[in-house]
């Protein structure tokens, strides 16, 4: 029983020291905005996750040189977060498009397109960028005889600086059940991944590319179509078309 | 009250001791161990040592891209990274994590620390020893370092180089000890700088290990230079990922002009150990495959073989490892419930030489009418294989320990008139028909009973069973490094001290042949360089039992890679190999591997015949490698200690 009185005696010692509350309000600004390819004025479709386009916030209020925070895109190009500490944030964004700051082979920082913001309650923010690639639909997709599913797209370069016209090395029909589609998601069941070494892929740009998925018969079910297309730039990542949704019958 | 008389006694006994023998209280804390008792006798530098041994960042048998190093659960294996094998534990690529129990990064620096400490402290005790001992011992330090460096590059690009002590003064300023990340060059030029300042100090051999032991001599740091070197080359010739910091350091990338500078020196250092070492040839034939066989299975168990430059022991309790409780096939599981998780893919086993292949280089299974060609027993498909194959991969059916290892997806009953036709069309990835086969699901089995009458299990004792995965779901299962001498009672996890060979000569002169053919793409090197590499790929294919390379081809390099690929397969030197390559993010783009299931067709032939069908992994796993784990993410903890210490691209 002796030991209460010091257990007590503790507990004392901690409330006298905590008579203030160190504690900062939560995060209550938002960053909104989107990723627009220049060419088309589309939002820039991507990946989720962290194959995809990401936002880069330095806030340069605090350090010079920060430890840059990230936060990721969603699918069709939008970004949106409502948890951000009001600060001046120099803003850009990475992704299959030719990069915002760009730095020559020394390290020399040759063009920087981020904005710089400071963020008091909300800031909305577009992005213009020059996609690696241009992924587009022609036409619907067509079920066949045999219940595969045929598409047909077309690959267009985004960008005309010759810094980033690598050979095209894949198109891919990625085939899903749920809309959230793309490389680090799709059914290996019956999705079509086609890789090209050399000029081969490139040899495709601009013409309709035909792709039929494989494996059989779909299943009865909801089913999500996207095309991929990546030339070997920056982190060889995908641009896509936006995903198309069909619903098979038998 | 004896309490109380206790404390009076003590009180008492201490003040006679105080007053007899404190005049001075600035002495050394007993309970601590001081630098003169460490580095004041040869035992205590044993002791310090060995310390800097087991830091030593090698990926050896307690090694998962998984679970970091010295971890000792290794279920989820470096080979199931690679495409060298299946395993139920593994469903894709990965980028390695900084593992539990040893963390990479701050596992190294703990290394790195104490080798600097050594380095900077021996010099005060160089009196009690000769002169020549301490050069060795100091010689030794550099090795460890140069090696850890070598970690750390390989993983991340360029690192902080912290080459003395750090000492933090409680209230002092950080600022100082927040060392930025050095240019990737830096840092390959240390470990060049270490392991030479290594070969320049180290004995030949040292008197109490011998020349073929777990203690870094001359030719050990010669031949880790020889990799670090070939490693730093192949970087910078095809890396294609930069990162500058604030400061201009280029930390990711180098400039593919330096290359050849590398590729030199790793052929330089490759030379060195000529005449010093050779390939293990003990119960080699060169007639005899199943002696050149048997002594590709031995290479890894003889203490006393010439081609182990560099190894790693083990001690039960203390240091031990579980390599065969993991990795035995199913029908020889030890008491732990371990077994078959290294199953080698068929891409793997096409590599080899002695296989009935298509023009494409797959495995042949069907005859010309695409009908599966019909075998008395599954070895019959392995009969002329090469015998490097057989010492690597249980092949179904193939002996070890003493028993048949039977492997076998199922039983097929259907007629056999005209042959039989493919279960599955060509490329489908879809399961098997139930029709016509029957099959178990898992090890506790009911036989079929075959049109002969007599009984069969529909599966093998080592499987595969569709319900249950632990069984060899490739159709293989490993054996290189598998002790044929360990009873199966001893077969348990945490119970195992076969050693490690972390470098044995077949690398060095891989390592070789990789820097000539390298040189001469480069143009830096005429036709003795393309001879050469030539001449030593075929000392290992001739041990190997393979077919000797003859012509050069359009393609040197790749032939040289596929011959590492194959002589140091399992090993954990394939996952370091396609990233320096930068080949991984190509070869595991949405890649299925291939596997081979052995059917008995019931009513072929008198007794039944086998079959085999090729085709994806039943699991349908998807092998993707993002291009950015070729260089890996920085621990956040390292970001946070340290302003001046740079995140990698894409993390």
């Amino acid at each position: 029983m002796k030991r209460i009185p010091y257990i007590l005696l503790f507990f004392a010692l901690g409330a006298v020291s905590c008579s203030k509350v160190d504690n900062l309000s939560a995060p209550s600004c938002t960053i909104t905005g989107s990723t627009v390819d220049e060419g088309t004025g589309n939002t820039l479709q991507t990946e989720i996750g962290g194959g995809g386009t990401r936002l880069k916030l330095l806030e340069t209020s605090y350090d010079s040189a920060p430890v840059p925070l990230y936060f990721q895109s969603m699918q069709d190009g939008t970004f949106n977060n409502t948890k951000v500490f009001a600060a001046t944030y120099k803003v850009s964004v990475e992704g299959p498009f030719v990069p915002l700051v760009r730095t020559d082979n020394s390290g020399n920082t040759i063009s920087d397109s981020s904005q710089t913001i400071q963020l008091k309650s909300t800031a909305t923010l577009t992005f213009k960028v020059q996609p690696y690639l241009r992924v587009e639909w022609v036409g619907d997709p067509v079920v066949n005889a045999d219940t595969t599913v045929t598409v047909k797209v077309r690959v267009t370069r985004g960008t005309a600086d010759t810094a980033y016209q690598q050979d095209l090395t894949d198109i891919n029909l990625y085939v899903s059940n749920t809309k959230y589609d793309g490389n680090n998601n799709y059914d290996p069941r019956y999705s079509t991944l086609t890789s090209y070494s050399g000029s081969t892929g490139t040899a495709l740009l601009g013409q309709t590319v035909t792709i039929t998925t494989k494996g059989g018969a779909l299943a009865p079910q909801d089913t999500y179509l996207r095309v991929g297309a990546r030339i070997s730039a920056g982190l060889n990542q995908y641009n896509y078309t936006t995903p198309v949704s069909i619903t098979l019958q038998h | 009250m004896k309490k109380y008389t206790i404390i009076i006694m003590v009180f008492g006994l201490a003040a006679i001791v105080a007053g007899s023998g404190c005049r001075k209280l600035d002495v050394p804390p007993k309970s601590i161990i001081q630098d003169q008792d460490v580095f004041g006798s040869s035992q205590g530098i044993v002791a310090y040592m060995a310390r800097l041994y087991s830091e030593l960042p090698i990926e050896d048998f307690r090694y998962s891209p998984q679970r970091g190093l010295n971890m000792f659960w290794i279920i989820s294996p470096t080979p199931a990274t690679t495409g060298e094998a299946l395993s139920r534990d593994q469903t894709g690529s990965m980028q390695e994590n900084p593992g539990p129990d040893w963390n990479i990064w701050s596992g190294c620096y703990t290394a790195i620390r104490d080798c600097d400490y050594f380095i900077q402290t021996i010099p005060t005790y160089a009196a009690n020893y000769n002169a020549d001992t301490v050069k060795r011992w100091i010689g030794e330090a550099y090795f460890i370092r140069g090696m850890t460096y070598f970690a750390l590059v390989k993983r991340f690009g360029g690192v902080p180089l912290v080459n003395k002590v750090l000492n933090y003064k409680p209230g002092s300023a950080v600022d100082s000890l927040q060392v930025p990340r050095a240019s990737e060059k830096a840092t390959w030029d240390q470990v060049d700088a270490d392991l030479t300042f290594a070969i320049n100090n180290l004995p030949e051999a040292w008197t109490s290990d011998g020349k073929n032991g777990s203690r870094a001599n001359k030719y050990v740091a010669a031949a880790f230079e020889s990799r670090a070197m070939l490693y730093a080359g192949t970087t910078a010739k095809y890396n294609t990922t930069t990162l500058f910091d604030a400061s201009h350091n280029q930390v990711c990338g180098m400039p593919t002009s330096e290359a050849a500078a590398y590729f030199q020196k790793s052929l330089s250092a490759a030379k060195m150990l000529d005449g010093h070492y050779s390939l293990y040839l003990s119960g080699w034939s060169a007639t005899d495959k199943s002696a050149q066989y048997q002594n590709f299975v031995n290479l890894f168990f003889d203490a006393a073989s010439p081609e182990n430059v560099f190894i790693r022991e083990y001690q039960y309790p203390n240091s031990v490892h579980g390599y065969d409780a993991y990795n035995v096939p199913r029908q020889l599981i030890g008491s732990n419930g371990y077994s078959s998780e290294v199953n080698p893919t068929l891409d793997f086993v096409e590599l080899f030489d002695g296989l009935p292949k298509n023009p494409d280089g797959t495995l042949t299974t069907l005859d010309a009418g695409g009908h599966y060609l019909l075998f008395d027993n599954t070895m019959d498909l392995f009969a002329n294989a090469e015998p490097r194959l057989r010492g690597t991969v249980i092949l179904p059916g193939d002996q070890f320990k003493g028993q048949a290892i039977d492997i076998r997806r199922g039983i097929y009953t259907g007629a056999v008139g005209g042959g039989i036709s493919p279960l599955l069309p060509a490329g489908s990835r879809a399961q098997y028909p139930t029709t016509n086969l029957v099959t178990s699901s898992t090890a506790s089995q009911t036989a079929y009973k075959l049109p002969n009458g007599n009984l069969m299990n529909p599966a093998g004792l080592s499987g595969v069973f569709t319900g249950d995965q632990t069984c060899a779901i490739s159709g293989f299962s490993v054996r290189k490094w598998l002790n044929p001498n360990l009873p199966t009672a001893q077969v348990l996890e945490n119970n195992e001290t076969q050693t490690w060979i972390e470098m044995r000569y077949a690398e060095v002169l891989l390592n070789r042949a990789e820097a000539e053919a390298e040189l001469v793409s480069l143009g830096q090197g005429g036709a003795d360089l393309q001879t050469d590499a030539m001449a030593v790929v075929n000392q290992v294919r001739t041990r190997a039992g393979a077919i000797p390379w003859t012509d050069p081809g359009t393609t040197p390099i790749d032939t040289i890679r596929k011959e590492r690929r194959k002589e140091l397969a399992f090993e954990n030197k394939t996952y370091w190999d396609l990233r320096r390559w930068r080949i991984f993010s190509k070869e595991q783009n949405g890649r299925i591997y291939r596997i081979l299931m052995p059917f008995f067709a019931a009513n072929a032939g008198p007794n039944g015949q086998y079959f085999f069908d090729a085709r994806t992994d039943e699991r349908n796993d998807v092998y993707t490698y993002d291009p950015r784990w070729y260089y890996e993410q920085l621990p956040g903890n390292a970001i946070s200690k340290s302003p001046n210490v740079i995140q990698n691209p894409g993390f």
